[in-house]
């Protein structure tokens, strides 16, 4: 039996993903740790439009019936549980995010609050973008030193303490993308003001 | 290695003996240091044949990579030893200056062993280590011996033990820098036993940066950080830590009278803002702190540093009391005999409720302000009733028939949030080892402050996942070893990057608190050799039963029974809190498996 208060969050920040434009109508998915199980939205179901039994408990390390109603990510979850001190995993379709991630294996924002929060956001690619345990491995090994990490031309994982602050770190890194790709078309001379900012890169 | 000094002072007091020998690197680098390296040492050194406060014990001081590099907050250490008051495995630590000196004096941890015939005290200087004539300064307080001795912030610093220490009360705590302690779990009366009354460092050599820039870099990320958070850069610099009371008041989590309330009415007499208003003098820092959330308080009668939270709440709210001079002034006296505020505060509320329900005879009464300095006193010497309060609530409360009186955990006593209000924090006390404890993973941030994001207080399922993460990371940071408010505005990520910056060796954000999960392990283990079993990991009994009677936790009891098993699976433990096989190879523990069963 889920926690009632468990499934409001889940519904709430699956709406925000939704509204906010960084998912499809059936894409993303979003998960919790909840002791040695996860739970994770329900295959095929609609971020914008959970209901409690959209929600699909099942174990990190075993498998048990749970699998077979779980969300098509379920392997990568789990991988980032695994390995990552993740108790919470935001995976949505920025799509600013997205098309960055064709032309580079990093992102290093240049607006102020993704600097201060993300410092450089890395991207990684599979031929498989998805579903694979290379890639989930690869992710989740990622994820132990970044707080999110873009699949090329897929979308973006956040881990957090919350489903709160996953989401936070896939909003934050869709504005930066959105302000970076907007100062592209400005396309005027960056005038650098931020103390120490060659850092970032290394990060 | 950069970061570390590389080298172990160890001296037996009974031959006299000091010798030095080289830190295991690999020993360093799974357990960074602080309270890591201090439960690895003492798993080696002391068995369960050993009583607290016999020779045999030990006394490990460790400092961490980070100590003394400068890194915002680098300027705690630790002491490590078997508890006189819980017989648990322990670990306290402490900010101010000594934790700096002493790593600069080249060395990464100092162990005490034996006794000395006469009291003595140990001098670490440039030009060698003394073991010194002490029978002039003992029975002397803290302040006098910390001046007596020298001290100096920048140059030379002072660690010694009060009367409290000397007489061996269980809830002794070990002074430095005059009025900063390591005070929880008796390591006063570990320093007593062993006639030793102070060790004076100073020292010259600074620890090594393997990347300067980047660390440069650290430093310039963290301040800013720190600089950002309200919470660091203001609330806790203008009001100190007692900024809680009004906050863990209103929401109804405040112990009140021994735990009989979760509010009490008194709470804004003994509030931080009260504090500032009509007693705060200046604030003051540790070493490299930016923060500077220590008071300087002044009444008629005294002034000194403090108090914090904990200790205004033990004096205050624990014990029905809203006189918030006479706290200045109990906690004041707690520091000059060298004694565990919170530990002391509690068992006189315990004694209060002992008093209430008529299985004490004693003047000891909830709300009376006036008897706080004479029973601190009398704790301290062992007079008369304070020889019993001397050894803590639960033996107390034990002594006189009702032992469920005593609000602790393995004997330590609750800091100042009720469990029924917070369920994580009831989980957290429960199963933290050293006792009932709010610096083993605080669920504060969580809970109440909204750190890093705001979760249900009263929630109960997935509780566990929070709190193991937070003892994790709680038990990395003090590897390190450095303050746990810099985590009010700086994560874990920034730790495991200064780390890498400092020591050359490559730390993940995973890989720290995967040091801090390998600390908690060890330190099962080690209880689980001294004979502690499943059923210690509890709470009193009226947290369990009693629901809250008014106010915003009203109805509520701690759910803790399906939050334990949840908490034990996610551990990788078995039901009897025995950490399983897979567990400890992930851990590279798995060595230390048999002795501990």
């Amino acid at each position: 039996m889920i926690d009632e208060r468990i499934y409001e969050q889940f519904r709430e920040i699956g709406r925000d993903l939704y509204v906010g434009d960084l998912i499809s109508s059936h894409g993303g998915n979003i998960s919790i740790r909840v002791g040695d199980h996860v739970i994770i939205k329900r295959r095929g179901a609609q971020l914008g439009r959970l209901k409690m039994h959209d929600l699909i408990e099942t174990q990190i390390d075993k498998n048990d019936s749970g699998v077979a109603l779980a969300s098509t990510e379920l392997l990568v979850h789990r991988k980032i549980y695994q390995m990552t001190p993740a108790l919470a995993v935001v995976h949505c379709h920025p799509r600013t995010a997205i098309a960055f991630s064709l032309s580079r294996d990093e992102i290093v924002p240049i607006d102020n609050e993704a600097s201060y929060l993300l410092k450089k956001v890395p991207v990684i690619w599979e031929e498989f973008a998805s579903g694979t345990p290379e890639m989930a491995k690869n992710l989740a090994t990622m994820l132990q030193s970044y707080k999110i990490v873009m699949l090329r031309g897929h979308g973006s994982f956040a881990i957090g303490q919350t489903i709160d602050e996953a989401f936070h770190w896939s909003s934050t890194l869709e504005e930066s993308c959105q302000i970076a790709l907007a100062a592209k078309v400005i396309n005027e001379p960056f005038m650098e003001y931020r103390k120490m900012s060659e850092a970032y890169n290394k990060w | 290695m950069d970061g570390w000094a590389g080298k172990i002072l160890d001296i037996d007091l009974s031959s006299g003996s000091v010798k030095t020998y080289p830190l295991d690197e690999k020993v360093a680098r799974l357990f960074v240091g602080g309270r890591g390296l201090g439960a690895r040492m003492l798993w080696d050194e002391v068995g369960p044949e050993v009583e607290p406060l016999s020779p045999d014990n030990v006394l490990i001081f460790t400092t961490g990579p980070l100590t003394a590099t400068g890194y915002q907050t680098s300027n705690r250490f630790s002491v490590t030893t078997k508890s006189p008051l819980t017989g648990t495995v322990l670990d306290a630590n402490s900010g101010g200056f000594w934790g700096m000196q002493f790593k600069k004096t080249g060395y990464d941890a100092l162990i005490v062993r034996g006794r000395a015939e006469k009291p003595v005290y140990i001098e670490i200087k440039p030009t060698g280590v003394t073991i010194n004539d002490a029978q002039p300064l003992w029975g002397k307080r803290v302040r006098e011996v910390t001046q007596a001795l020298g001290q100096n912030d920048h140059r030379r610093n002072v660690l010694c033990i009060g009367p409290a220490g000397e007489n061996l009360g269980r809830m002794a705590a070990i002074m430095n820098d005059g009025q900063r302690s390591l005070a929880r779990g008796g390591p006063g009366a570990v320093m007593g036993s062993k006639n030793l009354k102070a060790i004076v460092v100073e020292g010259k050599q600074r620890p090594g940066i393997d990347d300067d820039e980047r660390f440069k870099f650290m430093l310039y990320e963290t301040r800013k950080l720190l600089r950002a958070s309200p919470l660091t850069s203001q609330a806790l610099p203008e009001f100190g830590t007692v900024v809680m009371m009004n906050i863990v008041n209103n929401i109804g989590a405040l112990p009140t009278r021994n735990h009989q309330q979760t509010q009490f009415e008194g709470a804004e007499a003994i509030s931080g803002e009260t504090l500032t208003e009509k007693y705060l003098v200046k604030n003051a820092s540790c070493w490299a702190c930016p923060i500077g959330c220590t008071r300087i308080s002044k009444t008629d009668k005294v002034e000194a540093e403090g108090p914090e939270f904990e200790t205004t709440w033990a004096f205050g709210a624990q014990c029905g009391i809203d006189d918030l001079a006479a706290i200045i002034e109990a906690n004041a006296l707690c520091n000059d005999f060298g004694l565990d505020t919170i530990s002391v505060g509690s068992t006189i509320a315990c004694a209060m409720e002992l008093v209430e329900k008529g299985k004490l005879d004693a003047d000891l009464h909830f709300g009376r302000a006036d008897l706080l300095a004479p029973t601190i006193e009398a704790i301290a010497y062992r007079r008369e009733l304070g020889s019993d309060l001397a050894e803590g609530s639960l033996r107390l409360a034990t002594k006189y028939g009702l032992p469920e009186l005593s609000m602790s955990v393995k004997g330590l006593e609750m800091p100042a949030y009720d469990p029924r209000g917070m369920q994580g924090q009831g989980l957290l006390y429960a199963t933290s080892n050293r006792g009932a404890c709010h610096m083993r993973g605080n669920m504060l941030g969580l809970e109440v402050l909204g750190l890093p994001k705001l979760i249900d207080r009263f929630q109960v399922q997935g509780k566990s996942s929070y709190v193991i993460l937070h003892q994790n990371s709680s038990a990395a940071i003090d590897s390190l070893v450095i303050c746990k408010f810099t985590n009010m505005g700086v994560a874990d990520e920034y730790f495991a990057r200064t780390l890498t910056a400092v020591t050359g060796i490559p730390y993940s954000t995973g890989d720290l608190i995967k040091v801090g999960e390998r600390v908690w392990n060890i330190e099962r283990l080690y209880n689980l050799r001294e004979g502690f079993t499943r059923a210690d990991d509890t709470l009193p009994p009226r947290l369990l039963n009693e629901p809250v009677a008014d106010g915003p936790s009203k109805g509520w009891v701690s759910k803790l029974e399906p939050m334990l098993k949840e908490y034990y699976r996610a551990r990788g433990w078995d039901e009897q809190w025995v950490p399983k096989p897979k567990k400890l190879a992930e851990l590279e523990l798995v060595n230390l498996m048999e002795a501990a069963r």
